[in-house]
């Protein structure tokens, strides 16, 4: 495998990091908001349609962090 | 990458495959409310279930606005209108191509999506300043309003933004997650990631109109 040489080969360094360190945080954001959906379902089984409502919003908002470095990676490796 | 079917009308740039499916969005969605609603009764059809349940889920999601009922017309058209523009994107074909690009969901297209978080913008803003006056973004000559106003004008550019790339971003990396399936796979494997697209379209559907209902009921409700 050659060796990195130009800018335009660091490009896709940049765009696997974007993708990775977002995806990093997204992971632990959502374990964190199923551990807190866990916790109060479990202590309060009755609650758990009003939990599950927010638990999917919550959920996509830290998913959403992770598609935002998706969307930079791609604007960088689609240049 | 997706390419866009791009023209001029006149001096402004135009994406007519956004505009093509963005009508076809809008027309599916008059055109079901229309059926929907005929032959309105005491004791309802089927149809009418329908409709009233789908009313039934607006007006639960909006209890947390005082008054709430008022802001269904703009929550109900946002969300039935993000549901159908997404779920048009998840048709295994995408059935008509164009030579570039192909008409899929306009949601797919950040044009599309910043103008409907400028919307929700615009009307949370109105709604802010017909309850408040200039209380809804100015709170006095201290040093904690002054900072509070200035996060007020950062939140003007921030809410729309977060609304529309958050709406585009899902739905482009689904697309290109199914395409990036369908080129892998010979047969049949792609199609969980399919079934969770459309879960997506539904999220992001109801996403928007909560985020739309949390942005309006903070500008309407009193401190």
């Amino acid at each position: 495998m050659e060796a990195v040489k130009t800018v335009s080969d660091m490009i896709y360094i940049g765009a696997g990091l974007a993708v990775g360190l977002a995806a990093m945080g997204a992971g632990i954001g959502l374990g964190i908001a199923t551990k807190g959906f866990m916790e109060g379902a479990s202590r309060q089984p009755e609650l758990i349609e009003n939990l599950q409502k927010k638990f999917i919003l919550g959920a996509a908002l830290a998913e959403a962090c992770g598609i935002y470095g998706l969307l930079i990676a791609l604007i960088l490796s689609f240049k | 990458m997706h390419g866009h079917w791009a023209g001029y009308i006149g001096n402004l740039h135009v994406h007519f495959d956004t505009l093509i499916a963005m009508w076809c969005a809008m027309l599916f969605v008059i055109i079901m409310s229309l059926i929907l609603t005929r032959k309105l009764d005491i004791i309802p059809n089927k149809m009418q279930t329908v409709a009233e349940s789908i009313m039934k889920f607006f007006i639960e999601n909006v209890n947390d606005i005082p008054q709430g009922e008022k802001h269904i017309p703009l929550i109900g058209s946002l969300f039935l209108f993000i549901l159908f523009a997404n779920l048009m994107g998840q048709l295994p074909l995408k059935l008509i191509h164009l030579k570039e690009g192909e008409i899929a969901s306009p949601t797919n297209d950040i044009n599309m999506t910043a103008a409907m978080a400028v919307i929700v913008l615009f009307y949370y803003l109105y709604q802010g300043f017909k309850k408040k006056g200039i209380h809804a973004i100015w709170h006095g000559f201290s040093v904690s309003g002054i900072i509070m106003f200035l996060v007020e004008l950062l939140e003007m550019i921030t809410r729309p933004l977060s609304l529309a790339v958050r709406l585009f971003a899902n739905i482009l990396a689904g697309e290109i997650l199914v395409m990036v399936m369908v080129s892998m796979f010979a047969i049949a494997l792609p199609i969980p990631f399919m079934l969770f697209e459309i879960f997506v379209a539904f999220l992001q559907a109801f996403v928007f109109m909560m985020l739309s209902i949390a942005y309006i009921s903070a500008a309407v409700t009193e401190e």
